[in-house]
């Protein structure tokens, strides 16, 4: 029997090296693909990754159980990070953001190789997204994965705000159904 | 209230994806306490941790675990299991504090790139506190410590104090020591009125000397340093008066705590 993610957490808030290891080993493998999904490079996404992990264990001791599970705890600090990466990249390059289908194409740190295989990848990432319809769908990407605020999002799409709005709460709704559900 | 709006944008906020004044807004009614989005952005968190866990897992390139694992290694010796000292316990307590704050604050700031200002001057408000905290944490230890080297020493006496005129409720205890002084810890001595301060007294065969003066707390509890007579002549009777707050050189107000003689 697997120890529990947040009892990993309450041993590495003790110092326990040892759970630490484990807790990357289970995790690690959850976020990689959402930060390289989001940062698109893999050396980027190596640092954030690095820095996501090394931020859990410094913090360990603030982790309460009852805020959420220690992988919604993960998945929300990455993206966090991940996000701040692509903000600061943009800032950088003084460019806006990336075209509407590189940004939400999927994650570029698949080998490149096989079209088949890839294309069965995408499918699975994005089964749980698939199952929305394509205006929510859409948002939701824009807003999660390329960072766009709601205000950015009504521009890119030429749609009134309310309607960004509406879309992104259905779709939220609608994901939440579809997780529950699937397997 | 209608609460409908907001859960329009605690969809978009979970998401990232809430700005401007609807930002600052909806943060403000988190901050009031709202249980409803709470949980709501709780659930939403949960369904984007399992929208994660619905991709393929990928194993990152195994140098970052190892960079992780040596980071750790050479940088967390305060955290590898061994009890600290009871002393550095205090400090050690108050290094945590400090640390979690600035993370937290750290970790908002960045998230929250509009509000980093505000969270900024927070956490430095918090951790000027902290300080403050511990410089006087760290005074209490040095009294404390002072007073059980002075009690392991043969020489050194305890010598009651009574209530006398104005406080007949008070009472005090001087630990002295010839040579080295002392401290003297009084009880149910009412505050000193403004501009007042109560002066401590050291008397022997000559005029009293002054010791100090020191205020007491609202529970009517103080704690003073006493220094040592010239010479270690001997103490007859430890006095205290009331005196204005800057202290006197021979006493002048009423007498409210004495040793007897």
């Amino acid at each position: 029997m697997a120890t529990p993610g947040a009892d990993l957490v309450k041993q590495m808030a003790t110092g326990d090296r040892e759970a630490f290891g484990r807790f990357y080993d289970r995790y690690a493998p959850v976020v990689f693909p959402l930060i390289l999904r989001i940062v698109r490079e893999r050396a980027d996404a190596s640092d954030v990754l690095q820095e996501v992990f090394w931020e859990a264990w410094r913090s360990a001791d603030a982790y309460d159980p009852a805020r959420g599970s220690p992988e919604a705890w993960m998945v929300t600090r990455a993206r966090t990070r991940a996000i701040d990466r692509i903000r600061a990249t943009r800032r950088r390059s003084e460019t806006f953001v990336a075209p509407l289908d590189e940004a939400v194409a999927a994650a570029p740190g698949e080998p490149p190789g096989d079209a088949a295989e890839r294309a069965e990848h995408r499918g699975t990432i994005r089964s749980a997204l698939d199952r929305l319809p394509d205006a929510q769908r859409e948002v939701i990407e824009l807003a999660y994965y390329a960072g766009l605020t709601q205000t950015e999002i009504a521009e890119r799409l030429k749609q009134p705000l309310g309607t960004v709005k509406t879309r992104i709460r259905l779709g939220l709704e609608r994901l939440r159904e579809v997780v529950k559900t699937s397997p | 209230m209608n609460h409908e709006p907001y859960d329009t944008l605690a969809a978009t906020y979970a998401l990232g994806a809430l700005d401007g004044e609807e930002r600052v807004q909806f943060e403000r009614h988190l901050a009031d306490g709202c249980a409803v989005c709470e949980a709501a952005l709780r659930a939403s968190a949960e369904t984007l941790a399992a929208l994660a866990r619905s991709a393929p897992p990928m194993v990152p390139p195994p140098r970052v675990k190892e960079e992780l694992l040596h980071r750790i290694a050479t940088t967390a010796p305060a955290r590898d299991g061994r009890r600290p000292r009871p002393l550095v316990w205090a400090a050690g307590t108050v290094a945590a504090v400090i640390a979690v704050a600035a993370f937290t604050g750290a970790f908002v700031a960045a998230r929250y790139e509009g509000r980093l200002g505000h969270m900024a001057r927070e956490a430095a408000a918090l951790r000027a506190r902290v300080q403050r905290d511990e410089a006087a944490l760290q005074e209490q230890i040095a009294v404390y410590r002072n007073v059980v080297d002075l009690l392991r020493d043969p020489q050194t006496q305890i010598v009651t104090l009574r209530g006398l005129g104005p406080s007949p409720g008070a009472s005090g205890r001087v630990v002295w020591h010839p040579f080295n002084g002392g401290h003297v810890f009084v009880a149910n001595l009412p505050s000193a009125p403004t501009g007042k301060a109560y002066e401590m007294w050291t008397i022997g065969d000559a005029a009293p000397q002054p010791a100090g003066v020191f205020q007491v707390d609202t529970a009517g509890r103080g704690t003073h340093r006493i220094p040592p007579v010239e010479g270690g002549k001997p103490v007859k009777v430890f006095a205290v008066t009331l005196e204005p707050e800057g202290g006197v050189p021979a006493p002048t107000g009423p007498m409210v705590l004495a040793s007897s003689k």
